[in-house]
C-alpha cells in the first residue's frame, strides 16, 4: 500500500519523539550507536533517492560524508566559527562538489557509472590526505560539539539532533517521492529513453537527485565531525561507501524507511558480529565482520532484492 | 634525475605487470558474462596469502606458490557458483550484480581477516641472485617472474582465443549470446570457467608478487582497483588492452609517485580512470564500449 507523503513526515518525528525520551533511560553506550545510526540513515536516505528511485549507482556516497565533515572542521577549528555555521556549510559544500562531479560522472550509466563513482570517491579521499591544509593523514582534533547558548551537546543531544535531522530528511524526502519530481525519478529508472519521450529531462533531474543526496551525505558529516571531536581521511573511505550500499540494499534500496532500517541492522549486526564471533573463533580480530557483512549482501540480493521494507508493503512506485 | 625517471620506470613495469594480469581477468568476466567483477582484486590477495602461508610452514616456494593459484581458482569457482548463478537465474541484472560483486569483495577481505589476521606475511623469492642492472636502473630477480609470468598468461590466453575450438566457441557466444546458445555453446559453462581462470590469473599474479611487496589481507583492494583502472584504459572488452593498460597504469603511478608524492601513486590512477570514461570510453585500444 503506497504511503502518503504526510506518512513520512509524521513517522519520522513520532520515531523522533520516541528516540528523545529513550535516550534519557539507556546507557550511554547504546546512545552512542543510536547517534550513529541517525548519522548513517540521513546518508542512507538521500543515496535510496540516487539509487533506488533514480535507478543510478553511487560507490563514492563516503566521499561526501567526508567533504561535509572536512568543511565543518575547516570552519570550526581554523576559523574558529560555530559548528551550526559548519553543519549548514558541510551540507552546502558537498552540494557543491556533486554538482561540479555531476558534469563529468552523470554522463555514465551501470557499470562505468559504478566505477566512476568509487573513483571518485577515492581521489576526493586522495586529496583528504594529502592536503596539508586538511591535516593530512592525521586529519583535524578537537572539533567543538553544537551548542546552544551557555549548553554544549552531550551524547544524548547529539542523539537527539541526529535523529531531529532524520526526522526532517524523511519528511523532505517523502514529500519528494510522492510528487511529480519522485514520479519522474521513477520514470528515468525504469529507461532514460522512454522518460524523455514524456518530456522527462533526465539528466537535469539525476543531477538534482545527486545534488540532494550529496546535501544528506554533507549533513551527516557536519553531524559526524562534532560528534566525533576528531576525523581523518581513512573515516571515510571506500569500505564506508560499501556499508552505505549495503544499508540501502538490506532496507530496501527504492524505500525511505528501509534506511533507518537498514542503517539500524547494519550498526547491530557488527556490534553483536564482535561481540561474538570472537568467541568461537578467537584469532579473529579487526574488521572481520565485513565477511559476514558481505555474506548478507549477497543473500538479500539474491533472496529479497528489494530489501526487508518491501516485506512490509512500502510502495513500489 | 633522468636515473631516478628510469628507476620509477622499471617499478612502474613491475607492478604493471600485476596490473594487467587482474585487468586480463576483468575483461575474461567481463567478455564472457557482461559483469564487472569487483572482487578480481581479492584473488590475488587468496593466492598471495596462501602461498605465503603454506611457504613458511615449510613447503617450498614453487609448490605453495602452485596451491595459491589453486586456491585462488577454487574461490573464482565458487564466488560463481554460489554468488553469481542463483542471482542470475533469479533474474537479476545491471546494478544487482555490481552490488553481489561489492559484497563478494567485502565478504572474501574479511575471509582472508579470518584466516590470516591483520599481520603481513613474507614470500621468498622464487630465485636467488642478487638485483639486476638495466642500463643503470636495478630490479630484483623475483621482477623477472612477474614479468615471465605476464608474457605465459598473456600467451596462453592468445594461443587459447586464437587457436583452439573452445576458444573460438567462446568468441561466438561474446559476439552474440543467442544465437550461439541456439548452437548448442554452453553459456553458463563459460561464464563458470571465465570466474576460475580469471581467479587462476589473479592468484598467480599474488603469488609472484608476493615476495617483493609481502602479503596481507587486504592488498586485494589495491590490485583491484588498479586493475579495473588498467582494464577500463585498454577498453574492458580486449586482453591486449588490458595488458597495455597495465604496463600504462603501473609507469604512471610509480613516476608521479615519484616525483611528486607517493600518497598520489592511486590518486594518478583514478584521475586517469575518469579521463579516460569521458573522453574514450573505449579505452586506448578498444573499439565501441558495450552499455549495458
Amino acid at each position: 500500500m503506497p504511503r502518503s507523503a504526510a506518512s513520512y513526515a509524521i513517522g519520522g518525528f513520532i520515531l523522533f519523539a520516541v528516540i528523545a525520551i529513550a535516550v534519557w533511560f539507556i546507557p550511554p553506550y547504546y546512545t552512542g550507536l543510536i547517534t550513529l545510526v541517525g548519522i548513517y540513515a540521513l546518508v542512507t536516505i538521500g543515496l535510496n533517492l540516487f539509487m533506488g528511485y533514480a535507478g543510478q549507482v553511487s560507490l563514492g556516497q563516503a566521499a561526501f560524508v567526508g567533504v561535509g565533515a572536512y568543511t565543518s572542521a575547516v570552519i570550526t577549528v581554523k576559523l574558529q566559527w560555530s559548528p551550526w555555521l559548519g553543519l549548514i556549510a558541510g551540507g552546502i559544500v558537498a552540494a557543491l562538489v556533486a554538482y561540479g562531479l555531476s558534469f563529468v560522472v552523470l554522463r555514465l550509466r551501470e557499470n562505468l557509472l559504478a566505477l566512476a563513482t568509487l573513483a571518485l570517491g577515492i581521489v576526493i579521499n586522495v586529496v583528504f590526505n594529502e592536503w596539508d591544509f586538511l591535516g593530512g593523514s592525521s586529519g583535524f582534533s578537537g572539533i567543538p560539539s553544537f551548542a546552544l547558548g551557555h549548553f554544549t551537546f552531550d551524547l544524548r543531544a547529539h542523539a537527539i539532533l541526529s535523529w531531529f535531522l532524520v526526522a526532517l530528511g524523511l519528511a523532505f524526502a517523502g514529500q519528494l517521492v510522492r510528487s511529480n519530481f519522485g514520479r519522474s525519478l521513477i520514470a528515468i529508472s525504469a529507461g532514460e529513453l522512454g522518460a524523455a519521450s514524456v518530456g522527462i529531462d533526465a539528466q537535469r533531474l539525476k543531477r538534482q537527485t545527486f545534488v540532494l543526496s550529496a546535501v544528506y551525505a554533507g549533513l551527516a558529516g557536519g553531524v559526524y565531525a562534532s560528534y566525533q571531536t576528531y576525523i581523518d581521511p581513512s573515516s571515510f573511505g571506500f569500505l564506508l561507501s560499501v556499508t552505505f550500499v549495503l544499508m540501502s540494499v538490506i532496507g530496501g534500496i527504492r524505500s525511505l524507511w528501509g534506511a533507518p532500517i537498514g542503517a539500524a541492522i547494519v550498526v547491530a549486526l557488527t556490534q553483536v558480529l564482535q561481540a561474538v564471533v570472537p568467541i568461537v573463533i578467537p584469532s579473529a580480530r579487526g574488521d572481520f565482520q565485513s565477511f559476514f557483512l558481505g555474506v548478507i549482501l549477497i543473500a538479500m540480493l539474491v533472496f529479497l532484492p528489494k530489501g526487508l521494507v518491501s516485506r512490509f508493503g512500502e510502495a513500489r512506485a | 634525475m633522468m636515473a631516478s625517471l628510469w628507476q620509477y620506470v622499471l617499478a612502474g613495469l613491475v607492478s604493471g605487470a600485476i596490473y594487467a594480469l587482474v585487468a586480463a581477468g576483468f575483461v575474461l568476466i567481463y567478455q564472457v558474462t557482461g559483469i564487472i567483477n569487483f572482487a578480481q582484486g581479492e584473488y590475488v590477495m587468496i593466492g598471495a596469502m596462501t602461498a605465503a602461508s603454506l611457504a613458511s610452514a615449510g613447503m617450498a616456494p614453487v609448490e605453495a606458490g602452485a596451491l595459491g593459484i589453486v586456491a585462488a581458482a577454487v574461490v573464482g569457482g565458487l564466488s560463481y557458483l554460489l554468488a553469481i548463478r542463483p542471482a542470475r537465474s533469479r533474474g537479476a541484472t545491471g546494478v544487482t550484480l555490481i552490488f553481489i560483486t561489492l559484497g563478494l569483495d567485502v565478504a572474501l577481505r574479511g575471509l582472508g581477516l579470518i584466516i590470516w589476521g591483520t599481520n603481513p606475511l613474507s614470500l621468498s623469492a622464487f630465485s636467488g641472485g642478487s638485483s639486476i642492472s638495466i642500463f643503470g636502473g636495478v630490479i630484483q630477480p623475483q621482477a623477472l617472474w612477474v614479468l615471465g609470468a605476464d608474457m605465459v598468461v598473456f600467451a596462453l590466453l592468445y594461443i587459447f582465443f586464437q587457436r583452439t575450438y573452445a576458444g573460438t566457441a567462446v568468441r561466438a557466444a561474446v559476439a552474440s549470446p543467442a544465437i550461439a546458445s541456439t548452437f548448442g555453446i554452453p553459456l553458463r559453462t563459460f561464464a563458470f570457467w571465465s570466474f576460475v581462470a580469471a581467479a587462476a590469473i589473479g592468484g598467480l599474479g599474488g603469488v609472484v608478487i608476493a615476495p617483493i611487496t609481502s602479503a596481507t589481507y587486504d592488498m586485494g583492494l589495491t590490485f583491484g582497483l588498479a586493475g579495473f583502472v588498467a582494464a577500463v584504459l585498454g577498453g574492458l572488452e580486449s586482453l591486449p588492452g588490458a595488458l597495455v593498460g597495465g604496463f600504462v597504469l603501473g609507469i604512471a603511478e610509480k613516476v608521479s609517485g615519484g616525483l611528486v608524492s607517493t600518497g598520489w601513486e592511486q590518486g594518478v590512477g583514478f584521475i586517469i580512470l575518469v579521463l579516460v570514461l569521458l573522453l574514450r570510453p573505449q579505452g586506448l585500444l578498444g573499439r565501441a564500449v558495450r552499455q549495458a
